[in-house]
């Protein structure tokens, strides 16, 4: 390579974007990671210097949401344009590439970029037949392990990469797991969700990408700007909660005149994440305010977790069964206690009838 | 009414008695020896035989609320958490936790086995401080029997030898003789003799058969002349078929106050004998609150089969014959309001409200009621032998002092009761506090109201 | 497993398991047991009439001791009225039991449940510091007493907690009280707690005992 590639604010020009969209661009980045506004120019400064960090975005047992959810920022968004800020040397859905030539691009970006590039993985990696899932020919632990063993840094893009997800949930038929569980030495940051929300996913990489670091982390390894506070906290709904106004069904009064969906299920109260904040498509909307309850997609094993339909309050294991069951036992245990107690008392008054016995007898002889 | 025994008399026999049951701590023989494992061994087998799934279920549900010392008076009078009733059970329960709970496999890792020192301890809660009134059932939420339970804590004591020394020295003296304080059948053939002067008539002694069968007791022969008096003068108005037998008067039954279950069974069975020999409808037990349940609850029990006669205290009996209009009674005009107490065990125990009730108004009476009365009644103080317990004095003193407030409050002049231990209790109480409230006997009092033979009026 | 999982799933299973066959172990174990039969004639017969009024009549203490006894009648009566209220009438409660048994029924509004949680919780805490100093309440009591307080006590902080978001993160608050309503379904047969099942029982067997002697209490 002789021409140094071109920065970021030579891009946007060519793009037509204005340096005050951009800035513009800079702000909210800051504002969503709550950095102090004069950290923006800093970002633009860090942006505009930027030579394109490579990326190479591994699937393995996905369904392709996350990526598309990442494609569905609002075009022609600068969320979408940040992508010209890197090089995403792979992502075999996105790239033109195929065969073995992917592959070939991908080794060569890891060979040139070893130690500085970056590693996005969205799906799960299957721990049992190493023949669940493969590309070219490679299981994808050995692909994760191979790749990550060079890499900067780690996003785990979804649930599916960040805590096992679907894959993961029980029976679990393929041993999936998540990305930190195989790679314990490499900088891990998990944007879950299933999918994430774009911004989220746009503002950590423009975080890393700006400061060379991963933003603070909570205790599962998600960034606390985005998962630190749930759902139930910021909805809008939330008087109706208070006040005891529940949805009852999905058609109901309640629910035409738009109040709380804990009755029908919603995972609001135990889910953290900033859908109630930022919210979807553009922040036009998110689920709870389409009526449906929050699932808690962004939570580890939101999958097993009871219901979705099944209100937080419920036990999800106890059931009528169950307790049918219990009390049948309850009566057998009852008379097999019964018997027990008439047999322990038949025992203490024939064992003290004998000892008066031995003693009047013992009496009589002196 | 002849007058059977004059105050004099009266007086000076209190001190006899008095100084009689004083000297018993002194008579007393020592205790029979025994070892330590042998008190424990014994206990426990008496609280298991007792302890049938009534009693477990009372003794299983008790939440430790605490409401029962409210209803006591020992507690009321000492405000000593020791004396709380449900305490009393602590070591029996302990006993049910390991031998015979559903959860015995638990608790026999947590709680500890009962050692003969606490037996010993066990003695002055469940003798001094307790005279199995039954008040505390009456407050309880969850209606635990504490005093039928306290009674099988005295048997299991007096199994394993640990009676106090007064109750021992009745105990075994009834055993020995059947009667209480010496009054063999001499006594009771002089004293009969003495009643006969001066009542003036014949009164029937050993008849083949009756229909009621009077018995007496020792407290009567020695002391309380007037209530047998009163009992013999009123049935003999009344015309009724009855007799004293010379081997069947004594009511006392110190094995059912002391715990001694066999010797209590024996008397039983003598009285009851004696009672189904001569084909007895009925047999009036004498004013002597524990005579009643002793019969009343233990005929059948004593022989293993139902008995065919009627078991009633002088007061129900009498009682009924007023209500009934049998006996009428002669209202004379009491200026003073009078009082009554309802003896525990014949009372709260037995039942009979109404009837005592009934004679004191056809006597024509001003009944002013305590604040506890009938069912809630509280105890003289001294029921159940307590009133012979020495150490239990400050006790005692104390139990009195809360029924006789209850009774001054009322602003009565005088107190009928009937039964012996109680009159015996208050007599004591009220020289040790420095009281002079009159107690009479009720028996003595239907006697003094009975219309007067045209001879009387004549005199 | 998060917590919450834990709490919801496997831990509230085998503590109602738990629950129920203890409570049908420690029942069966008393009510099997031989009982003595008296020989002696009743003073008054039809039995049952005396144990049935006891079972209602013990719910309020006699005159006689309502000058001593009332206040804590009282403060027993208000906690042990206010528990079932939260326990039952509560919106979310409700859903639990509707979940359990398909069963569900009108709830009291919030602000009620709050007031009756909040002052359960207040009067269970002054009967345990009262039993703790009362020198009667220390003398009788001992393990059982204390922990079975703290016992019924816990769901009610945790689920104040829970619902006023106070304290740790919402669902950690309500894991501690889904665990600790576990504990109490644990607790209850083997601790003296067995009395919401043993208490009406015992009034009625006292009832029979007076009422054949003639005596109505």
């Amino acid at each position: 390579m002789t021409h140094p590639p071109p920065s970021l604010s030579d891009r946007l020009r060519a793009h037509g974007i204005s340096r005050r969209s951009f800035l513009r661009y800079c702000a909210t980045t800051a504002s969503l990671l709550a950095l102090p506004p004069a950290m923006a120019p800093r970002i633009a400064q860090a942006l505009e210097a930027q030579r394109r960090p490579s990326v190479i975005w591994l699937s393995f047992q996905e369904c392709t949401g996350c990526t598309e959810s990442i494609l569905r920022s609002d075009a022609p968004s600068i969320e979408s344009l940040i992508f010209e800020s890197i090089s995403l040397d792979y992502h075999h859905t996105l790239m033109a590439a195929s065969g073995h030539a992917a592959e070939a691009a991908r080794e060569a970006a890891m060979a040139e970029n070893a130690g500085q590039y970056l590693v996005l993985v969205d799906g799960s990696i299957p721990l049992g037949n190493m023949g669940f899932s493969t590309t070219a020919g490679e299981s994808n632990v050995e692909t994760l392990r191979r790749v990550a063993a060079g890499a900067a840094a780690i996003v785990s893009i979804g649930t599916c990469a960040a805590y096992g997800g679907i894959p993961y949930a029980n029976p679990n038929p393929t041993g999936a797991v998540p990305v930190s569980e195989i790679i314990r030495d490499k900088p891990i940051v998990n944007i879950p969700g299933c999918p994430p929300i774009p911004a989220v996913m746009t503002s950590v990489l423009a975080h890393f990408l700006a400061f060379g670091e991963l933003p603070e982390l909570d205790d599962l390894g998600r960034p606390v700007v985005f998962y630190g506070q749930n759902i139930h906290d910021r909805c809008y709904r939330r008087p109706f909660y208070e006040r005891g106004e529940f949805a009852e069904s999905f058609d109901d009064e309640g629910a035409k005149k738009g109040w709380c969906l804990y009755k029908l299920g919603c995972k609001g109260p135990t889910t953290y994440n900033a859908c109630a904040v930022l919210k979807w498509n553009g922040g036009t909307s998110f689920p709870i305010e389409a009526g449906h309850p929050c699932l808690g997609c962004s939570e580890p094993n939101f999958w097993d977790a009871g219901s979705f339909y099944q209100p937080l309050s419920q036990a999800t294991d106890l059931d009528s069964r169950t307790l049918a069951l219990a009390v049948g036992a309850g009566v057998a245990g009852a008379v097999v206690a019964g018997v027990a107690g008439r047999e322990a008392q038949k025992a203490h008054h024939e064992a003290a009838a004998k000892r008066a016995a031995d003693r009047s007898k013992a009496e009589v002889s002196e | 009414m002849t007058e059977v025994v004059t105050k004099d008399e009266l007086g000076e026999a209190f001190a006899m008695f008095y100084g009689m049951a004083a000297a018993i701590g002194d008579m007393v023989e020592p205790a029979p020896e025994m070892d330590d494992a042998e008190r424990v061994q014994r206990a426990k087998d008496t609280f298991l035989h007792g302890l049938d799934g009534t009693f477990a279920l009372q003794l299983d549900v008790c939440v430790h609320c605490g409401a029962c010392a409210e209803a006591c008076q020992f507690y009321i009078g000492t405000e000593d958490p020791a004396y709380v009733p449900v305490r009393k059970l602590d070591l029996m329960k302990r006993v049910y936790q390991r031998e015979l709970s559903p959860l015995r496999w638990l608790h026999r890792l947590t709680t500890p086995e009962i050692t003969a020192d606490d037996l010993r301890a066990q003695q002055t809660l469940v003798y001094d401080a307790c005279t199995m009134c039954g008040r505390c059932n009456l407050v309880c939420p969850s209606g635990i029997n504490i005093s039928e339970m306290v009674h099988l804590n005295r048997e299991a004591l007096a199994a394993a030898g640990l009676m106090p020394d007064e109750l021992r020295f009745m105990d075994d003296g009834q055993a020995a003789d059947g009667t209480i304080f010496g009054a063999d059948a001499d006594l009771f053939r002089f004293r009969i003799e003495d009643l006969e002067q001066r009542l003036g008539f014949a009164i029937p002694v050993d008849k083949e058969s009756a229909d009621v069968l009077l018995v007496t007791s020792g407290l009567d022969i020695h002391l309380f002349r007037d209530a047998t008096g009163g009992a013999i003068e009123t049935l003999t108005h009344m015309g009724i078929d009855y007799t004293l037998l010379s081997d069947a008067y004594e009511g006392a039954n110190f094995g059912l106050l002391s715990g001694d279950v066999k010797v209590q069974k024996e008397l039983t069975r003598k009285l009851t004998e004696a009672a189904i020999r001569i084909g007895a409808k009925v047999v009036i037990v004498p004013e002597c609150g524990h005579s009643f349940p002793a019969l009343r609850w233990g005929a059948a029990e004593s022989v293993g089969k139902p008995v065919p006669f009627d078991v009633m205290t002088v007061s129900e009996y009498f009682g009924r014959a007023v209500m009934d209009g049998r006996l009428t009674l002669e209202p004379q005009k009491h200026e003073k309001p009078i009082a009554l107490h309802d003896p525990c065990k014949v009372g709260r125990w037995g039942g009979v409200f109404d009837e005592p009730r009934a004679i004191l108004k056809a006597c024509g009476y001003d009944l002013h009621e305590t604040d506890s009365s009938r069912t809630y009644n509280f105890c003289c103080g001294g029921g159940a032998g307590n009133f012979l317990i020495e150490r239990a004095d400050p006790l005692k003193r104390a139990g009195y002092r809360v029924k006789m407030n209850e009774i001054e409050k009322t602003g009565a002049e005088s107190l009928v009761v009937s039964c012996g231990s109680c009159r015996m209790n208050f007599e004591v109480g009220k020289v040790k506090a420095g009281d002079t409230m009159p107690v009479e006997s009720l028996a003595a009092v239907i006697a003094a109201h009975l219309p007067k033979t045209p001879k009387e009026a004549a005199e | 497993m998060t917590l919450l999982d834990f709490a919801r799933g496997p831990a509230l299973e085998w503590a109602a398991v738990i629950f129920v066959v203890g409570l049908f172990w420690r029942i069966g174990g008393l009510i099997f047991l031989a009982r003595a039969r008296p020989l002696s004639r009743n003073r008054r017969d039809d039995l049952w009439r005396g144990g049935w009024r006891m079972v209602w009549s013990r719910f309020v203490p006699n005159r006689v001791f309502r000058d001593r006894i009332s206040l804590q009648f009282l403060a027993g009566w208000v906690w042990h009225v206010g528990f079932f209220v939260v326990l039952l009438m509560f919106e979310v409660h409700i859903l639990f039991f509707e979940g359990l048994f398909g069963l569900s029924w009108p709830a009291l509004p919030n602000t009620v449940i709050l007031v009756a949680a909040a002052v359960t919780a207040g009067l269970l805490v002054m009967l345990l510091i009262r039993r703790a100093t009362q020198p009667v309440l220390r003398a009788i009591s001992g393990f059982d007493d204390y922990a079975s307080v703290v016992v019924v006590l816990l769901p009610l902080l945790t689920g104040l907690a829970s619902y006023a978001h106070l304290g740790l993160a919402y669902e950690t608050m309500l894991a501690l009280h889904l665990l600790s309503v576990a504990l109490l379904l644990v607790w209850l047969p083997f601790s003296k707690l067995v009395h919401v099942i043993t208490m009406l029982p015992s009034r009625y067997v006292m009832g029979v005992k007076f009422w054949r002697r003639g005596v109505e209490v």
